[in-house]
C-alpha cells in the first residue's frame, strides 16, 4: 500500500490537486501522536479544583485531606504558584487571567487549586476533598448589563504590552469593558435623520461550545537549563514567547512542541493550560500533565455570546443611506483574544454592503462566566447572523425583492469597503449569484402542504483576515534530493500539512507526497502567529513558496557553481555528490511573509489597507416548519464561497461542509445554559452538536472561480468562511416559510413554536 | 475513574453469588455503555463489577413463537435490530433501533442492559412496555423471580441505583413521537417515552382497541388526557408548557397515524 502511494505520486503541477491528505493514514491507524495521550517518563498528572460560585472573595481553601491521599505529591493553590512565578498572570491581549485564582473567583469553574499525583484517578479522587469558603459578591452574566452595571469583574484592566493600541487602558477601574472599537464613516445621524424607511432591530447569540474531539492537554516539562511544553496548541509561537515572559527567560530556552491536533476551532489558540503546566512542573520537578476532561473544557473558553442593536435608513429607491451597528460581546471573566474579536470583527459590522454614513461601536466586555475567545469565524457568524436577518426584515417591511434589494447595496470590486480600503477580488456578487442559481430561485418554490410549510431564505457576508501577522517557513533539501519542510502551522485536521507540502512541490517540481513535514518544535520550526483566522494558507503558504523558491534558486546555484551546462538534468543526489564528493550537505532555504497593512485610525476606524484579502461566503436554505411542533428540516443546504483559487478542491470541500455544519449546530440547537452562573448543560449528554440525523437532506458545497491576485497561487483562506451565512439564511427562510421571525439563537423547536403561538395571539405560558 | 475489581463468571449462576444486594458499589455490568458514563462522570464508583459477558450463551439470542419472541438479556441491540424475527413480529423495534444511539454503542449495548438500567431517557422499554413484553428474572437467592408485565407498568429494574444524569442522546425528546406509536395486530399504544413523561401511564391512556375506532373528536380527548396525566419536566431541550404541547400533538398524531397506518407522525404525508 505505502508502495502504491508512492508510485501514484503525481509529477507535474501539485496546485488544484485533490490530494487526500498526507497524515490520513496515521490518524486511521491509531498512530497519530497526540498530547492527549502522551507520556513522558516520570510524569505526573494534575487535576483542577475549580470555583463553585461565580464571583467570590476566597476566604478560606482547605487542602490538608487531598495532601493525605497516597499518591498526591501536592496540592498547589496560588500562594504555592507565586513562589516560582511571582507575577502570574497571562494572556493574549490581556495579562488579567491568573494561573490559579488569586483572591477571587470570577467565574464558576475557574480553577482555584491543582492535584499533582501519581495518575489522573487518584488526583481526581483528591480534588474531591478539597473545600474552598468564598464570600459570595454580587455576579454579572449579562453583556448589555455588564455595560452599565457598576459590578466590575475587574478591579482595574492589565493590558498585553504586546499590543501597542491597548497602552492607554492599562489601569483603567470601574468598567466592564476591555476594548471599544469605533468606526465612523460619512455622518450616520444626518443621513438617518433623513431616510425615507428608518428599521432597528436588537439580535443575539448565545453562548456555545468549541468542542473540539481532543479537550485540551498540555505536558510542562521544566528544568533550570531550559523547558519543553508539549501541547494540543494552534499557536506554539505564542506560547514560547508568553512562558518566556513568565519564565523572564530568552525564548531560545522555551521549547514548545505540538503533534497532531484534534481540532481546535480556536479554542486552543494564544495560550490556555500551559501556563498552569509551567507552574506545576516547577513545583513538582517533574513533567507534569493537564490534561481535560469533555466537560471540563465548558470552562476554558466559549464562544462569544453577542448583543447586536442595528439600525439602517432607507431611501425611497431602496438604497440603504445610513447603518449603525453597535455590538457587545460577553467576554467572560478574562479578555482571552475577546478584544480582538470585537475589533477585527467590528470592522466588517455593517455587511458587504456599499453604504455611506456608517457608525460601528464593538465592545468587548468582562462579565462572571467562561471566558469566550476565537471560535471559526472570530465573531464574524454573530454579525452574519444580525446584518443578514436585518437585510431579510427591511426587504420584507418594503415588500422589495431580497435579491434585488441586496443588488443594490453590495460592495463591488473597485467600490470602497466601509472602511475605505479599495475592494479587490472580493466575488460577493458571484457568490451570491451561485447561491441563487443552485437554488432555482427563479422557479416556483412548493411551499408545503398541511401541518409543514416550506420556505427558503439566503445570506451573504464579507470578513477580513485577522492583519498584519507573520510567517515563516524554512525548506531543508537533503543530499539525496528528498524535501523537508519546517513550519509551525499545526495541521489539526483541516490539512494544511498537505497543502504546505502541494506549494513545496508545486515550486520544486516533485509530487507533494514525497515533500515531509517537520513536527512542530519551535527549537527547530520558526515563527507563526498561529493556525487562526483563515490565514494559514495565505500567509503560511505565501512563506512556503518564498522558502521553496529560494532552495530553487539554490540548487540553480550549484548547478553553475558546479559548472552543469544550462539544462543539465543532473539529479539532486548528484549534484550533491559531486559538490561534496559523496551523499552529504543540505540545502537550507527560507521565505518570510508579512502582508502590507495601514493600522485603523483610532477615532474613525478608517484605513486604507486593513486586510490583505477578504473572505466571502453565501449560504441558501430551504426548510420545512412543523407549524404544530416547531420543528425545523433542513431540506437543502448551498454553502457558497470564494476561496481563490482552491490549492487542494477536496479539502476546500471538507472546509466547507464541516464549518457549515459546525454552525448548523449553533443555528438550531447547541447553546450552554446557564443559572446563576452556573452551566447546567456541562456535558456532551446535555450539549447536543449535530450527529448524522442533523444533517440537511441535501447540501452543496461550492466555490466560485476567483483568483485572489496577492494570494500564493491565487489562493486565499478558507477554514471558516463557510460558517459565517448559515443562521440567518435559515432565519430567513422560516419566516419566508411561517412568516415569524426568530431574533435570537438557537432557533430550537420551541423558539419556532412559541414564535408562531405569538403571532397567532395564543402565547404560550412561560415555563 | 479509581481501580476496581472486575470479575468474569462464566456462569449466571456464579455471576449471581458474586453479586451483592445491600453493596451498591458491587454492579453487574453487560454491555457497559451506561454504566462506563457514568463511572466516568464521577457518578458512579465501583468496588466490584460482575461482567456478565462470559456467562452461558443461552441468555443471548432471539427465539421467535407463534405468540411473541423471547429475548435473552445478554442479546446485543444491534442482534436485535437486524433480526429478521423481530422486523416481522414488531417492526417497531427495528424502526427505534435504528435511530437509538450510534451504531458502536448498539454493538455492544444489551437488551437487559437497556431495561436494568432503569434511565427515563432510554428508547427501548417503553417500546417494550407498550408491546406488552414482560420480563423474567433472577432474584440473588438464586431463585426464579416472578414475571413482571410491562403492561402494569412496571419492569424488574435492577443495578443502578439512581438514572443517570447524562446520557448521550443523539436525538432529543424534540423528536418525540416520530416513531411514535407501535402497530401490533389491533392495538395502537404510545411508546415513547421521554425524560419528561412517565411512559406507563400513557401506554395506559393510549389504551389499545379503542384507539382504532376513534373518531377526531375522541382522538383529540385522547390527546387532552394523556397531556393531563403526565408529569412534565423542564430540562435543557425545552420548557414544560411546551413539552406539554409536544405531547399532545404527538399522542394525536401517533394514534391517527396507527388507524391510517401510515406509521408517519412527523407531520409529513
Amino acid at each position: 500500500m505505502l508502495e502504491k502511494l508512492h508510485t501514484t505520486a503525481k509529477v507535474g503541477s501539485q496546485i488544484g490537486r485533490s490530494l487526500p491528505r498526507t497524515e490520513s493514514r496515521d490518524k486511521v491507524t491509531g498512530r497519530a501522536e497526540y498530547v492527549h495521550t502522551m507520556r513522558l517518563p516520570g510524569m505526573l498528572v494534575a487535576k483542577l479544583f475549580r470555583s463553585t460560585v461565580a464571583h467570590g472573595r476566597i476566604k478560606s481553601i482547605d487542602t490538608s485531606a487531598a495532601k493525605r491521599v497516597p499518591g498526591v505529591f501536592h496540592v498547589v493553590t496560588i500562594d504555592d504558584v507565586r513562589k516560582v512565578i511571582p507575577d502570574a498572570y497571562y494572556g493574549p491581549a490581556f495579562h488579567d487571567q491568573p494561573i490559579l485564582a488569586v483572591g477571587k473567583v470570577r467565574f464558576v469553574g475557574e480553577p482555584v487549586a491543582a492535584v499533582i499525583a501519581v495518575d489522573p484517578h487518584v488526583a481526581e479522587e483528591a480534588v474531591q476533598l478539597i473545600t474552598a469558603e468564598y464570600e459570595e459578591l454580587p455576579a454579572v452574566f449579562d453583556e448589555v448589563e455588564a455595560l452599565t452595571s457598576n459590578v466590575y469583574v475587574h478591579d482595574e484592566l492589565r493590558p498585553a504590552a504586546a499590543f501597542a493600541d491597548l497602552k492607554h487602558l492599562k489601569g483603567i477601574k470601574n468598567t466592564n469593558v476591555a476594548l471599544n472599537y469605533r468606526l465612523r464613516r460619512g455622518a450616520f445621524d444626518t443621513a438617518y435623520a433623513k431616510a425615507a424607511h428608518k428599521f432597528e432591530h436588537e439580535f443575539r447569540t448565545q453562548k456555545a461550545l468549541h468542542l473540539s474531539f481532543e479537550p485540551h492537554a498540555t505536558i510542562a516539562d521544566y528544568k533550570d537549563t531550559g523547558v519543553t511544553l508539549y501541547t494540543g496548541s494552534q499557536g506554539p509561537s505564542f506560547v514560547r514567547t508568553e512562558i518566556a515572559r513568565l519564565l523572564g527567560w530568552p525564548e531560545n530556552k522555551v521549547r514548545v512542541k505540538v503533534p497532531y491536533l484534534g481540532s481546535g476551532y480556536g479554542s486552543k489558540l494564544y495560550i490556555k493550560l500551559e501556563a498552569l503546566a509551567l507552574a506545576l512542573s516547577m513545583i513538582a520537578r517533574n513533567p507534569v500533565k493537564v490534561a481535560l476532561t469533555m466537560d471540563e473544557m465548558f470552562y476554558q473558553i466559549t464562544k462569544h455570546p453577542c448583543t447586536f442593536r442595528i439600525k439602517s435608513g432607507v431611501d425611497e429607491d431602496g438604497r440603504i443611506v445610513a447603518r449603525k451597528c453597535e455590538v457587545l460581546w460577553n467576554g467572560g471573566a478574562y479578555a482571552d483574544i475577546g478584544p480582538r474579536v470585537a475589533q477585527k470583527a467590528g470592522l466588517t459590522a455593517a455587511g458587504p454592503y456599499d453604504i455611506d454614513n456608517v457608525s460601528i461601536d464593538s465592545f468587548a466586555v468582562y462579565t462572571n462566566v467562561t471566558p469566550a475567545g476565537a471560535l471559526r469565524g472570530f465573531g464574524v457568524p454573530q454579525l452574519t447572523w444580525a446584518y443578514e436577518s436585518h437585510t431579510d426584515m427591511i426587504s420584507r417591511a418594503l415588500k422589495l425583492d431580497p435579491v434585488e434589494f441586496r443588488r443594490k447595496n453590495l460592495m463591488r470590486d473597485g467600490g470602497q469597503h466601509t472602511t475605505g480600503q479599495v475592494l479587490k477580488d472580493a466575488a460577493v456578487e458571484k457568490v451570491m449569484d451561485l447561491v441563487l442559481a443552485r437554488m432555482d430561485w427563479a422557479q416556483p418554490f412548493d411551499r408545503g402542504t398541511g401541518v409543514v410549510r416550506r420556505g427558503r431564505g439566503f445570506a451573504i457576508a464579507i470578513k477580513a483576515v485577522t492583519t498584519p501577522t507573520t510567517s515563516v517557513a524554512i525548506v531543508n533539501i537533503s543530499a539525496d534530493g528528498s524535501v523537508t519542510l519546517s513550519c509551525s502551522t499545526i495541521d489539526m485536521g483541516q490539512g494544511s500539512n498537505t497543502v504546505m507540502a502541494q506549494i513545496v512541490g508545486e515550486v520544486l517540481d516533485i509530487p507533494a507526497e514525497t515533500v515531509r513535514i517537520a513536527q512542530c518544535d519551535t527549537d527547530v520550526t520558526p515563527y507563526d502567529m498561529g493556525t487562526l483566522g483563515s490565514r494559514s494558507t495565505f500567509h503560511m503558504g505565501h512563506a512556503v513558496r518564498l522558502a521553496a523558491d529560494e532552495a530553487r534558486q539554490k540548487l540553480d546555484q550549484l548547478r553553475r557553481d558546479l559548472g552543469e551546462p544550462k539544462g543539465s538534468n543532473i539529479s539532486i543526489s548528484d549534484l550533491f555528490k559531486k559538490r561534496y564528493g559523496m551523499q552529504a550537505g543540505n540545502i537550507i532555504a527560507s521565505g518570510v511573509y508579512k502582508p502590507d497593512y495601514v493600522s485603523p485610525d483610532p477615532e474613525t476606524g478608517l484605513s486604507a489597507n486593513v486586510t490583505p484579502f477578504w473572505m466571502i461566503s453565501g449560504v441558501g436554505a430551504e426548510v420545512g416548519v412543523d407549524t404544530e411542533t416547531g420543528h425545523v428540516r433542513i431540506d437543502r443546504l448551498i454553502n457558497v464561497i470564494d476561496c481563490g483559487k482552491a490549492i487542494n478542491p477536496k479539502l476546500v470541500e471538507t472546509q466547507i461542509s464541516g464549518a457549515a455544519l459546525m454552525h448548523l449546530g449553533f443555528t438550531m440547537f447547541e447553546k450552554m445554559h446557564l443559572d446563576g452562573g452556573q452551566i447546567t448543560n456541562a456535558s456532551l449528554a446535555d450539549y447536543k452538536i449535530p450527529g448524522i440525523r442533523d444533517l440537511p437532506l441535501m447540501m452543496e458545497n461550492l466555490t466560485v472561480e476567483n483568483i485572489q491576485h496577492n494570494g500564493p497561487f491565487g489562493a486565499k483562506g478558507v477554514g471558516e468562511v463557510a460558517t459565517f451565512c448559515v443562521s440567518p439564511a435559515i432565519a430567513n427562510a422560516i419566516d419566508d416559510a411561517v412568516g415569524v421571525r426568530l431574533t435570537e439563537l438557537p432557533l430550537n423547536p420551541e423558539a419556532v413554536y412559541r414564535a408562531l403561538r405569538a403571532k397567532a395571539g395564543r402565547p404560550l405560558e412561560v415555563a | 475513574m479509581i481501580p476496581f475489581e472486575l470479575a468474569e463468571p462464566r456462569s449466571l449462576a456464579e455471576a449471581i453469588r458474586l453479586l451483592d444486594p445491600d453493596d451498591g458499589t458491587v454492579r453487574p455490568i453487560a454491555g457497559g455503555t451506561a454504566l462506563m458514563l457514568m463511572m466516568k462522570a464521577g457518578v458512579f464508583r465501583p468496588a466490584k463489577l460482575v461482567s456478565l459477558r462470559k456467562i452461558e450463551n443461552e441468555y443471548a439470542g432471539i427465539t421467535a413463537r407463534t405468540d411473541g419472541l423471547t429475548i435473552g438479556a445478554m442479546t446485543t441491540l444491534a442482534d436485535l435490530e437486524r433480526s429478521a424475527d423481530v422486523r416481522r413480529y414488531a417492526p417497531i423495534i427495528t424502526r427505534t433501533l435504528l435511530t437509538l444511539s450510534n451504531v458502536r454503542v448498539r454493538n455492544v449495548a444489551t437488551v437487559g442492559g437497556a431495561l436494568a438500567h432503569g434511565d427515563p431517557h432510554m428508547d427501548l422499554p417503553p417500546v417494550l412496555m407498550a408491546l406488552g413484553a414482560s420480563v423474567a428474572s433472577i432474584s440473588p437467592d438464586g431463585k426464579r423471580g416472578p414475571i413482571v408485565g410491562g403492561a402494569r407498568g412496571h419492569l424488574h429494574v435492577s443495578g443502578v441505583p439512581r438514572p443517570l444524569r447524562r446520557h448521550v442522546h443523539r436525538r432529543d425528546q424534540l423528536v418525540l413521537g416520530q416513531d411514535g406509536l407501535v402497530i401490533s395486530g389491533e392495538q395502537v399504544f404510545h411508546q415513547k417515552e421521554t425524560d419528561a413523561v412517565k411512559s406507563a401511564r400513557i401506554v395506559a391512556s393510549a389504551a389499545t382497541e379503542k384507539a382504532t375506532r376513534l373518531n377526531a373528536a375522541l382522538l383529540r380527548r385522547t390527546a387532552d388526557a394523556s397531556v393531563e396525566e403526565a408529569e412534565f419536566v423542564a430540562d435543557a431541550r425545552g420548557s414544560v408548557p411546551y413539552k406539554r404541547e409536544l405531547m399532545r400533538v404527538y399522542v394525536e398524531r401517533a394514534v391517527h397515524a396507527a388507524c391510517t397506518k401510515t406509521g408517519r407522525t412527523d407531520g409529513h404525508a
